[in-house]
């Protein structure tokens, strides 16, 4: 040992002050990270009390009746009548038929990239999927104008596919949540242990019934989030819908014209989604203290709401039926 | 369980009880540890004497879950009481880890930013070459302390881990299982280094190696796991008399192999 | 199986059995491999019809269509400067030309070359640049005022009709012996013999010994003409029964009747047609043979006594015709002497030939001067005092003033576009659809180009461009990057660092982050505009700090739409740093706990370090997604037509992404090519910063090991 060490200050000497002084560096800096925290219970707060208070003010005016809103089948703000319906049944229809293109091809190629494909194919494919996934949305609504609906048209008749259409929205809101699904999808499946499939394999079964028997039921809590969180992320949807879909809502005379022929469900014909119109409502110049502008509040409301609760179940299902391997 | 050779401890623990959660995982443990001297804490894993380790310099505060009873004092001092500052108590007792763990920046940086960090004055230059002689480890290092820690080799590193520990000059080096991730020969060297350092500084080392406790400790503390998992201190004293006559039958039978 | 509790190993099929329920099985394995990679692959082709749709339209002909044609401004400024020479004589009697110039000593002029090859005595030929015309330099084309002239015809009206096959035989047999007769200079016999073969191949064999009657209709040039006219005479005086038709109607109007309205049996050209325009023909069903038949040369002649000028090149050429009073001008060497000229008139073909071929037809190449002047004399003085606000015209660069030139006089409108599939595979069809457009030219147009990326918003489409878009684009998206990237870490490290996780307040932080991650991005933007637009709108339009611009003050800028992004990606810049300080092994923060460091020393030197890769990949994850977001913006108020760079946060904006909503909703089909190219551009830009971020993560994965 080098003479060179001044040794320690002998045990009994040295004085020792354990404690506590103000440091108020640190304290400043961590206010700064609570209050960095703290924005994004702002930010939810701030928007439910701001969909809150303009939905109310909405509901405040003499024309909009809650009943109204909830029963009528025309949203047409001109004539003072705010039926959701319309709206609403457009963004179940496109989510909907986003959802059946979405989640078999989603479901088959996470269920292809976790159990079947080479090392080599999922290096092509991962990527690609990511792509697809970071492409802005603004370019699918391009997308479904410019090719999805020429497609329609030219298999179907122009005659029967209007050039704003629902099948055409939704069609391509499905391509956009594949990515999604897929993804969400494969993690759940991944995490499926080795041990159940060498099980499987184990007792003589082909590499098919241990993907479906097996490994498919064992991630079914995480696959069934993901086609949650895709069905929020399809409702709230909305450049696709705002270009492709319709610009104006499918207004009913009554529920017997809606039903009538299954009107409502006709995907070739255009309607407006919530989204939809909010972005169509807000594009021009809006001023505040017009029924338009609070229209779209309670509108965005009811958005809020749904996506809140899917948001939520996916959480619940994924506590709730995890499998602790 | 009463050593009493000096009235001045380095470190004392009275009825100390750590829980996970609820579950306790060492209870009432008290345990005086002799200054300038090594102590070791030995006994089948799971007996939680790396949790007794942790709570002489509040590195449990780290876990989210543990929760600390009883006292640790310190300079007459309880290092848990409200007004003490963990930080404090870290920077007067330093530790070595399981595996070593140089920062990954420069060897120089390695032992300069704790100093840095404590306000050190001096010249830096000095301080590094000191720390490094201290560990052992200037000749082997002196021509590259601008390259990465990393590049040592195992041995080499905690005794980089060991350097960074003495420049901050604690009173007590806590060592939990130093030698645990090394070849024997690299262990040899820590050993040696363990008994160069003691001179200065009082060494509390955690190990699952009987022989290293035989070989380099003063004071042997023989920890044990009651069958509800929460660990106790068996036996306590000095080293040679522990291991040539010891007075609890579990302590014997895990020395001389039977158990563990 | 017996009756026993025990079951038996029989069970199980064997033999026959098993081979077709294993066959059975595989078939099953196979069926629902190929659906899984079948699945895979509709993502693959999604993505690739995606991209196509986008290029398809971003790039493909246009259709423009101008006011002026180029060459006609071009033309009629020179040929107006050569007649408004001084000591300028023009006659539409090339005999009252050669006269002149036979008898005055400082004469120069040009005429038809039959008036000079009947003439020679009289007059002395100038070489240009040091080539005379003769049959040789003409046919070359090394003479600068010489072309080929062409008649075209097609391979089913040369079977169809075997008049016009012996008649072209006849025409290919004899014109070189007739052509100095005429005027103009035979073609090589190599030339001919090629043209000869062609005729003979496309007529199959013609039987030119009989006798044909019938009518022959010859459309297009008027230089053309007298040769057809000559060899009808001669051709008419073996076979009367035939009746050879020359209608002269210019080359141009001959290629639309001739191919579009399917008139004619022979087009006569002094110029080759186009790929364009041959292509436009194919289409209409006429596969041109082209057949070269003579060679036009114009002489540019002096007095005899003139044996100084023996040699002009074309600069001198064009000065002696326009700007030059005296031959000293055109070199001092030579006498100060005025020049007379004698020039066709301004009806001539020959004064055309011969200012596009000595002045050219486009606007490049031409002098500053001469620019300039062309924009005096087509514009009104008004317009053109505006345009020389800045500068005088005469001052302003060549670039500058052709641009002017393009803008203010050629004017070229779109008059029509198509997709870049289309254009491959329509050529054709399209080229057909733009020749019957007057003074139209079809251009292949990458919407992609300088303009669009420098240029501001535009009604007119080949205007548009991106630039304001896309600085709004950068505007807004570093106003979100310097709100959400240090709340989001700093938020990130109390979560990681700080937090235990048991305290209420930090619960609902965690909850609320996730949640907020799956709010639609409209949402956020309906915050925006009530929070940050309206309610705030003091601050975010800048009145607070002074800046009082009323068309910003409603509180739609810059800040407003950057502060909403910025809690928009909030939360994944939050979720991508904590994953990231997550990684960071717990041996690190230990060993600086250890040495006594604060919590605040172990993160800012030990974890942040550490982690930075990670969370620079979230970073730019979440910047990429605040660059392609647009409801938000719209709903916040993106400016519907900007022409105003931003020039900070309180300006009014538009980003690439509205830019390319509002191009996209409109019917046009130009705006779905710029919305394309819109499109291409922030791809390009995206793939650019998440290529980055890759990198950083494999990096980052290379480190950790």
């Amino acid at each position: 040992m080098s003479q060179s060490v001044s040794p320690p200050a002998s045990f009994e000497q040295r004085s020792v002050d354990l404690r506590r002084r103000p440091r108020t560096g640190e304290a400043l800096i961590r206010a700064f990270l609570v209050f960095a925290g703290l924005v994004s219970v702002l930010t939810t707060a701030g928007i439910v009390l701001v969909l809150i208070y303009d939905a109310i003010k909405f509901f405040a005016r003499p024309e909009p009746t809650l009943q109204g809103f909830f029963t009528g089948t025309v949203w047409q703000p001109q004539i003072l009548k705010f039926g959701i319906f319309p709206l609403f049944n457009a963004t179940l229809l496109t989510s909907a038929i986003g959802m059946v293109v979405a989640l078999p091809i989603g479901l088959m190629i996470a269920i292809y990239l976790s159990e079947y494909a080479s090392p080599r194919a999922r290096n092509i494919l991962k990527p690609v999927l990511e792509i697809l996934a970071g492409i802005p949305t603004v370019v699918y609504g391009f997308f479904a104008l410019g090719f999805m609906t020429p497609l329609l048209q030219s298999i179907f008749g122009k005659d029967r596919v209007e050039v704003f259409n629902v099948a055409s929205a939704g069609i391509v809101i499905g391509i956009l949540i594949i990515p999604l699904i897929s993804s969400m999808s494969e993690d759940a499946l991944t995490a499926v242990p080795r041990s159940l499939r060498e099980a499987a394999y184990g007792l003589g079964s082909t590499r098919l019934e241990t993907a479906l028997r097996v490994v498919l039921p064992a991630a079914l809590s995480g696959i069934s989030a993901a086609v949650i969180v895709a069905m929020s992320r399809a409702i709230g949807e909305t450049m696709v819908v705002a270009i492709a879909a319709g610009a104006g809502p499918r207004n009913f005379v009554n529920w017997g014209n809606a039903v009538d022929g299954l009107n409502f469900l006709n995907p070739f014909k255009a309607a407006e989604t919530m989204t939809g119109h909010i972005v169509r409502i807000s594009g021009g110049d809006l001023s505040y203290q017009t029924i338009d502008y609070d229209s779209i509040f309670a509108i965005a409301f009811a958005l809020f709401i749904m996506t809140m609760i899917l948001n939520i179940i996916s959480r619940w299902v994924v506590r709730r039926f995890r499998q602790e391997y | 369980m009463t050593v009493s050779h000096s009235d001045t401890y380095a470190i004392e623990a009275k009825d100390l009880n750590v829980y996970y959660g609820g579950f306790r995982a060492v209870r009432d443990i008290n345990l005086a540890i002799e200054p300038r001297k090594i102590t070791a804490l030995i006994g089948p894993s799971g007996c939680g004497k790396s949790t007794v380790l942790r709570a002489f310099n509040r590195m449990n505060d780290l876990i989210p879950v543990a929760r600390t009873e009883g006292s640790v004092t310190f300079h007459g001092k309880n290092i848990y009481d409200a007004d003490v500052d963990a930080v404090e108590v870290r920077r007067r007792i330093g530790m070595v880890f399981q595996k070593p763990n140089p920062f990954p920046k420069s060897i120089y940086e390695n032992i300069a930013w704790g100093a840095k960090i404590n306000g050190y004055r001096g010249r830096m230059d000095d301080l590094v070459e000191e720390s490094l002689r201290g560990a052992a480890l200037w000749d082997e290092v002196k021509d590259k302390l601008k390259e990465s820690g990393y590049s040592l080799s195992g041995g080499q590193q905690q005794r980089l881990c060991i350097a960074r520990t003495i420049a901050v000059k604690p009173d007590i080096i806590l060592m939990d299982e130093p030698c645990s991730a090394l070849d024997p020969i690299a262990t040899l060297r820590i050993e040696e280094l363990m008994k160069e350092l003691v001179q200065e500084y009082t060494i509390i080392i955690v190990t699952h190696n009987m022989q290293q406790a035989a070989r380099v400790a003063d004071y042997t503390a023989f920890f044990t796991v009651s069958p509800d998992r929460t660990g106790y201190l068996e036996e306590y004293g000095e080293t040679s008399r522990m291991f040539t006559s010891p007075t609890s039958r579990v302590t014997e039978d895990y020395i001389t192999g039977r158990f563990g | 199986m017996t009756k026993s509790n025990r079951t038996s190993v029989q069970a199980f099929p064997e033999g026959q059995e098993y081979d077709t329920y294993v066959k059975r099985r595989q078939r099953k394995a196979k069926t629902w491999h190929g659906l899984f990679f079948t699945a895979t692959l509709i993502g693959i082709l999604a993505l690739a019809a995606l991209l196509l749709d986008v290029i398809n339209d971003a790039f493909g002909y246009v259709a423009i269509q101008s006011k002026v044609s180029e060459s006609t401004l071009v033309g009629n400024y020179f040929k107006q400067q050569m007649l408004d020479a001084r000591r300028t004589l023009t006659s539409e009697d090339d005999q009252t030309l050669v006269d002149n110039v036979a008898t005055r000593g400082t004469a120069v002029g040009f005429f038809g070359y039959a008036y000079y090859a009947s003439n020679t005595d009289k007059l002395a030929v100038v070489a240009i640049d040091g080539v005379k015309p003769d049959a040789a330099t003409v046919a070359d084309g090394s003479y600068p005022l010489a072309r080929p002239l062409y008649v075209y015809t097609t391979e089913e009206i040369l079977q169809a009709k075997p008049q016009v096959a012996a008649f072209v035989g006849y025409t290919l047999d004899h014109v070189n012996q007739a052509i100095g007769d005429i005027g103009y200079f035979p073609v090589s016999e190599a030339d001919l013999a090629a043209a000869r073969q062609q005729w003979q191949a496309a007529a199959s064999n013609p039987d030119e010994a009989a006798t044909f009657s019938g009518e022959i209709l010859s459309v297009g040039s008027s230089t053309v003409t007298p040769i057809i006219e000559r060899m009808a005479q001669d051709f008419q005086a073996n076979m009367p029964t035939t009746s050879v038709i020359a209608e002269s109607i210019g080359t141009d109007a001959g290629i639309r009747a001739f191919c579009l309205d399917g008139r004619g049996d022979l087009l006569s050209a002094s110029r080759a047609l186009t790929q364009v325009e041959e292509a436009a023909c194919s289409k209409e069903g006429r596969d041109l043979i082209q057949l070269v038949i003579a060679n036009d040369g114009i002489p540019v002649v002096v007095n005899p006594e003139n044996t100084f000028a023996t040699n002009l090149t074309l600069d001198q050429l064009k000065q002696a015709f326009t700007t030059a009073e005296t031959w000293a001008d055109l070199d001092p060497a030579w006498p100060d002497r005025p020049i007379l000229h004698f020039i066709p008139g301004a009806d001539s073909g020959t004064l055309d030939f011969f200012s596009a071929e000595v002045f050219g037809t486009r606007l490049e190449g031409q002098s500053a001067t001469d620019l300039a002047a062309m924009l005096k004399i087509a514009l009104s003085a008004g317009r053109v005092r505006a345009l020389e606000s800045a500068a005088p015209l005469n001052e302003q660069p060549v670039a500058a003033l052709i641009a002017l030139a393009r803008s203010e006089i050629i004017k070229p409108t779109g008059a029509g576009s198509w997709s870049l599939f289309e254009s491959l595979t329509r050529r054709a069809e399209i080229a057909a659809e733009v020749a019957a457009m007057p003074d139209t030219e079809l251009q292949f147009r990458s919407w992609i180009n300088k303009n669009f990326l420098v240029n501001a918003q535009s009604s007119d489409p080949y205007k548009a461009g991106i630039n304001i878009a896309i600085m709004g684009s950068l505007w807004v998206t570093i106003i979100a990057f310097l709100m959400a990237v240090p709340l989001g870490i700093a938020a990130a490290i109390y979560l990681e660092e700080y937090s235990n996780g048991k305290s209420r307040l930090d619960q609902i932080i965690e909850t609320n982050i996730n949640n907020l991650a799956g709010v639609p991005s409209i949402i956020y933007g309906m915050l925006g505009l009530a929070v940050f637009v309206r309610f705030m709108s003091i601050v975010t339009s800048g009145q607070l700090f002074g800046y009082g611009d009323p068309a910003t003050t409603n509180g739609r800028t810059i800040l407003s739409a950057g502060l909403t992004l910025g809690l928009l990606i909030l939360p994944l810049v939050i979720i991508n740093a904590r994953e990231a300080i997550r990684a960071v092994p717990r041996g690190l923060r230990e060993a600086s706990y250890g040495l006594g460091a604060t919590r605040w020393q172990t993160v800012w030197n030990h974890v942040l370090p550490s982690s930075m890769s990670g969370i620079l990949t979230g970073i730019i994850l979440a910047v990429s997604r605040a660059f392609g977001e647009t409801a938000p913006l719209i709903v916040v108020g993106v400016s519907t037509f900007i022409v105003v760079r931003p020039d900070g946060p309180f300006s009014k904006f538009t980003t690439l992404t509205a830019q390319i909503y509002q191009w996209t909703s409109r019917p046009q089909e130009e705006f779905q090519h710029l919305a394309a190219a819109a499109i291409l551009v922030l791809l390009v830009l995206l793939i650019t910063l998440n290529s980055a971020a890759i990198y950083l993560r494999t990096r980052y994965a290379k480190n950790k090991q």
